[in-house]
């Protein structure tokens, strides 16, 4: 039988994965799948929440459909501005994204 | 009508003035004409206003017992609330008539003093915020809003005794002044906040009422110190004995300034503060007595100085020492009727014959050795009278207006106490024989050719005349209409001259006047082999004691040798410490923006670092805290 | 269901709409300066139409969005920080190259999400008001299309800002997985003390502090504030911080009354170390928007020390200061955006001589800084005096004195600003052109801020209402 512990362990294993990828991969559009996984980890938290702890209330769900609304936006903004970065970079590599500092 | 809308509206007296500073000084600086028009329209307005506070007070009953009292809250912090307002009573009443007056008069007559200066613009911008802080002083509503507005009025002298800032005595004057001045406002500062200590208010309604029980539970210990610290203030600015060095130099302010400010209003704020909280001085008879003494020192002390004085503004100023150690010499015996009716009616002849002295100036193109001048009643007749009027009315010939109002002081400090009743008495002999001594000096005898002397613009003769009129019946008037009825401190004092003491100081001021023409007036007896004779005294009056040279010697030998003690210590101590510390935050400062490199992911781990932390410590932290909520809860 | 309580944020968001509609219909060559005075005029019609709310107190969609003092304190801050910034930016904006309608559209948009920021009462409409406020920021921040500064703050901005959203959804999961509700009443019924909880709750502040850029979680403001286009710069430090400030506020209080004893330590030690940092570092700046930047996060850390007094005093002050600290901020923008369109460029040394160039811009700029300093008579003295001494009272007397040592300290790299334009001679000799609604927007934020430092009594007054409605404790 799968439980709500299960869920949970699995969420907070796709949300370590997600912060891995983002401090350690160079290329953006990976970091940005990685920004994806993090937000998939809350939304398998959501609805495991909602369907063990009150099976007769949609909130979880409901939220998480709001979360993977906002995620799709989220991304659209993030691959416009890339476009940006690769034309006045010549690059998706992140580390070269580094006028400013101090 | 008038007179309710007035009264509700007595913060317009002050705020119109501070109105028309802001829009001279961002707006018409440059345009001369629009300046003082507006100036001068403001002070009208606000003299109008005061005209129906007073006509208010007296129409609608309000006494020194039931004053009207209007304020909204400025700060509210947690255990301090502090508010501003106004207090209206038949004393503030009188001192917002009298300061909208001379302020009214005194810009008029600068119109024409100050024609053709550069600074025109600026310097009525700086009368207006002068009048607008000193009535906002005589408003307040308690100790805050007092000294706020105190130190204001202050800033204000210092900006006008420092006007012609070109000029180094100007601004050596200007540093003085407020040097001075500083001292007594600390001492005012502490006293002010041992009150707040003690009491927990400093609204003078809630003082006057705490004050007495406080006395009959606790006795007057703490008080007498607290009231001690205050006076520090009024001695400051009301130049009283030793703090007074200052009114002498700040004459080096254009004389309309010298008219308003030094001599009529800022300098009576002293007097007037010892009035408003005249429910603390009157609990304490031992302040009382200082206050008393102070006062009566400082009056004949400054008039033997002004005695053998050459210069005509300074004879003024220290004329004006002497009045204001007068007014403080009857608030001492008890009598504040006595000292408000002889502040109005000084304000009066004193800002008549600054106004004079600075047509004469005028005339004489910025001379003021009064041995250089002589003979001017011809050419300046307007000028002639007025002066007259205003040493007749200071030397207290009846029927003019000093002649009341120092029979009142006289009465008053003969009833306590005979020394100074002696020594007010000299103090009004002297007095009389300096100003005519001026007088005679000035305008009498034979012209001097080499001045060209011509009279005033008729804007300067306008407000001569007008305050020629009050000096004559400035004193006759109230008291006929039962002026300590309304200017009092508890119960109203009695009615009437006592003749006894009038006819004694008149006739010495008659004596005071011959004595003056025997020595200037007819030549009779020259002044010189008198000062030969007199070498000693007369060396000691002309360099007034020798007071600056002392300051001078004191701040050199303790300032410099304290000076070079500290300096060494702030080199190689403080410096040290300082100079580390800020050595540290700069290094840390560079230190730190080292991590700024620029690099995301570094700052993702620094982000995911800290929120890690964070948990963990919410998380381990959690047992600890749940003990001391619990500890707290139960 | 009373719809009317959300009807300013329905006229911002239809205003934003039609905006777009119009510039769609203006010709492809023409200003959009008519978009600007649209967008300022509405904005000004709804800031006038907040003022007849206040004394309302209710809430729609079963407690999800809530109206009251607090949350239209918060909203008039946010509307005059956009009203202020809209008439101060006309010029910047007729400089960028492409979509100068949109610009103003957005903006807009960002403000509808602060302040359904300020009316959450629910984590999902937190999350929505956040998102909405943060990723129309995203696109702004790399507005300028011919900076690379502006992409790549763009860029970081997105990626640092997604990765906070992340951690603070997750923390929010974790919230309503131990209390079964979103809504922060229930929370509160609810709440315990378990791990997940505290794990829960420790994310979602995290992910707050990280919007109010208090340190550590500030890294990216210093590059975002530099690279952003000057009125996002203004936006970002004024909007959204101030509205991190108010979800957080109001979670504390309502959602999270039970942790208390909880945060009381990390809110200080985070406070101090922002007070330090902010300082310290931002004494080393030559850009003036970098320093701005860390101005700010000093600015945030003496404004989350008063959530540590934990009571309608301490909000009231909190209140209090992010309201003058609106109006510091506004005169100082106001300054680098006519100085930017004089120089080209963005360093303090371009202030050289601005008090002949432009007097009233530079005592603006004097005032402002010097009202961050906490000088009398500028407002931020009376703002820190609330804040201080209302925690000093409950016992956080070294938080105190490590506010006033840091305020002496910063006003080191302020006057610096100050003597710049005083002191030196301007370095170009050429007209300096100031525009008129830049000029207004410069004298309000003077006037307001010389007003609350003479007379604090109705805004502190006003405050207090506002911290009242709150109903807590």
């Amino acid at each position: 039988m799968i439980s709500l512990v299960h869920y949970l362990t699995v969420a907070a294993i796709l949300f370590i994965i997600g912060v891995y990828g983002v401090l350690t991969k160079r290329n953006i559009v990976t970091i940005l799948m990685s920004i994806e996984l993090m937000l998939n980890a809350v939304n398998i938290n959501l609805v495991a929440f909602s369907r063990f702890i009150q099976p007769e209330v949609l909130t979880g769900q409901v939220f998480s459909i709001f979360t993977i609304t906002v995620a799709a936006s989220e991304v659209a903004v993030g691959l416009a501005l890339l476009f940006r970065v690769y034309h006045d970079y010549d690059t998706v590599h992140i580390d070269k994204l580094n006028r400013m500092r101090w | 009508m008038f007179n309710e809308y007035a009264l509700h509206h007595a913060w317009l007296i002050p705020l119109l003035p501070a109105i028309a500073f802001v829009v001279i000084g961002f707006f018409l600086r440059k345009s001369p004409v629009l300046s003082a028009f507006l100036a001068i329209t403001m002070s009208m307005v606000s003299f109008i206003l005061s005209l129906g506070v007073g006509y208010g007070v007296v129409v609608q009953h309000i006494t020194v017992e039931h004053p009207l009292i209007d304020k909204i809250p400025w700060v509210d912090i947690a255990g301090l609330s502090i508010n501003m307002g106004m207090y209206i009573d038949p004393v503030s009443a009188l001192m917002l008539f009298i300061v909208t007056l001379v302020s009214l008069l005194v810009q008029i007559y600068a119109v024409g003093y100050m024609k053709g200066d550069d600074g025109f613009g600026r310097f009525f911008a700086y009368l207006s915020l002068f009048a607008a802080t000193m009535l906002g002083l005589i408003i307040a509503v308690n100790f805050v809003q007092m000294f706020i507005f105190w130190e204001l009025v202050g800033l204000c002298s210092y900006l006008l005794i420092g006007y012609y800032f070109h000029k180094p005595s100007a601004c050596e004057a200007s540093k003085k002044a407020f040097m001075t001045t500083r001292i007594g406002d600390f001492g005012l500062l502490l006293g002010i906040l041992l009150l707040q200590i003690v009491f927990g208010t400093l609204d003078f309604a809630q003082l006057t009422i705490a004050i007495p029980e406080y006395v009959q539970q606790y006795g007057t210990g703490v008080l007498t110190v607290a009231a001690l610290l205050i006076f520090a203030g009024p001695i400051a600015k009301s130049g009283q004995f030793p703090l007074h060095v200052w009114l002498p130099d700040a004459m080096e302010g254009p004389t309309p300034v010298s008219a308003l400010i030094h001599a009529a209003t800022m300098v009576v704020a002293g007097v007037y503060l010892v009035v408003r909280v005249f429910f603390l001085y009157s609990m304490l008879p031992n302040v009382m007595l200082i206050i008393a003494w102070v006062g009566g020192f400082t009056a004949c002390f400054a008039a033997t100085i002004a005695i053998t004085q050459q210069d005509i503004k300074r004879i003024l100023a220290y004329s004006t020492i002497s009045q204001l150690g007068y007014m403080m010499l009857a608030l001492g015996v008890g009598s504040v009727t006595a000292s408000m009716f002889h502040l109005m009616t000084h304000a009066f002849f004193k800002a008549l014959m600054f106004l004079a002295a600075g047509s004469v100036m005028h005339g004489l193109h910025d001379k003021g050795n009064i041995f250089e001048m002589g003979g001017l009643r011809h050419k300046m007749p307007i000028t002639f009278a007025a002066m007259t009027i205003g040493v007749l009315a200071i030397s207290g010939i009846p029927p003019f207006a000093g002649f009341f109002s120092k029979d009142e002081i006289l009465l008053a400090v003969s009833e306590v106490s005979a020394p100074l009743y002696i020594i007010a008495v000299v103090t009004a002999f002297m007095t009389a024989f300096y100003m005519f001594r001026l007088l005679f000096l000035v305008f009498c005898g034979p012209e001097k050719p080499e001045n060209n002397p011509h009279e005033a613009p008729s804007t300067m003769k306008f407000s001569l005349i007008i305050l020629s009129i009050f000096a004559i019946i400035g004193g006759y008037i109230p008291h006929v209409y039962h002026f300590g009825e309304w200017i009092r401190f508890g119960d109203a004092s009695h009615e009437g001259l006592n003749w006894t003491i009038a006819a004694t100081s008149m006739v010495l001021s008659v004596l005071a006047m011959a004595l003056a023409w025997l020595i200037y007036g007819s030549g009779k007896v020259s002044p010189d082999r008198l000062a030969m004779r007199f070498s000693t005294l007369y060396n000691v009056s002309y360099h007034k004691y020798y007071i600056d040279e002392l300051y001078l010697w004191l701040n050199y030998t303790f300032v410099r040798g304290f000076g070079k003690i500290l300096y060494w210590l702030d080199l190689y101590i403080v410096d040290g410490i300082v100079n580390g510390l800020a050595k540290l935050t700069y290094r840390m400062g560079d230190e730190l923006r080292q991590w700024q490199t620029g690099y995301l992911q570094q700052y993702g781990l620094i982000l995911f670092g800290a929120i890690l932390i964070m948990v963990v410590w919410l998380v381990i932290t959690a047992p600890i805290s749940m003990a001391s909520l619990r500890g707290g809860a139960y | 269901m009373n719809i009317t309580l959300l009807t300013s944020e329905i006229a911002i968001i239809c205003l934003s709409l039609l905006i777009i509609i119009l510039d769609l219909l203006l010709p492809r060559f023409e200003t959009r300066r008519s978009l600007g005075y649209l967008a300022a005029a509405g904005v000004a019609g709804v800031f006038a139409y907040t003022c007849t709310q206040y004394g309302v107190s209710a809430t729609v969609y079963q407690g999800l969005f809530t109206l009251d003092s607090f949350a239209l304190f918060f909203k008039q801050i946010f509307l005059l920080a956009i009203l202020l910034t809209l008439l101060f930016s006309f010029d910047y904006v007729e400089g960028l190259a492409k979509y100068q309608g949109e610009f103003y559209a957005l903006l807009l948009l960002a403000v509808a999400g602060m302040m359904i920021m300020a009316s959450a009462n629910d984590l999902l409409t937190v999350f929505i008001g956040t998102e909405l406020m943060t990723v129309t920021f995203y696109i702004l921040v790399g507005y300028q299309f011919n900076s690379s500064k502006s992409s790549e703050a763009g860029m970081k901005y997105m990626i640092l800002g997604s990765v906070s959203s992340a951690v603070l959804l997750y923390g929010v999961s974790w919230v309503y997985g131990c209390t079964g509700s979103i809504v922060f009443e229930q929370i509160a019924k609810h709440a315990n003390t378990s791990l997940g909880m505290l794990f829960g709750f420790g994310l979602i502040v995290a992910g707050l502090f990280f919007k109010m850029a208090l340190i550590p979680f500030h890294m990216w403001a210093p590059e975002i504030y530099e690279g952003a286009p000057t009125p996002i710069t203004a936006m970002l430090s004024m909007g959204s911080k101030v509205a991190g400030l108010a979800v957080l506020l109001r979670m504390v209080f309502i959602a999270f009354v039970p942790m208390q004893a909880y945060w009381g330590g990390i809110v200080s030690i985070i406070a101090a170390i922002t007070m330090i940092g902010g300082t310290v570092i931002a004494m080393w700046q030559t850009n003036i928007k970098r320093m701005m930047a860390y101005s700010s996060i000093t600015q945030a850390g003496y404004m989350i020390v008063g959530l540590l007094s934990a009571d309608a005093s301490g909000i009231k002050s909190v209140l209090f200061y992010a309201m003058l600290y609106m109006f510091a901020n506004v005169g100082v923008f106001a300054t680098i955006i006519a100085v930017k369109k004089h120089h080209g460029s963005n360093e303090i040394k371009d202030f050289s001589g601005l008090a002949q160039q432009s007097p009233l811009l530079a005592v603006v700029m004097t005032v402002s800084l010097l009202s961050m300093a906490g000088i009398p008579p500028m407002a931020g003295f009376a703002g820190k005096l609330y804040v201080f001494s209302t925690v000093i009272e409950k016992g956080y007397l070294w938080l105190g004195l490590l506010g006033f040592v840091m305020s002496m300290i910063s006003v080191y790299y302020y006057l610096n600003v100050t003597k710049v334009i005083y002191m030196n001679e301007p370095c170009v000799q050429k007209e300096f052109i100031v525009s008129q609604p830049l000029r207004i927007a410069a004298l309000i934020s003077l006037l307001a801020t010389l007003w609350i430092g003479i007379y604090p009594g109705p805004l502190a007054e006003l405050a207090n209402t506002a911290a009242r409605s709150l109903s807590i404790l």
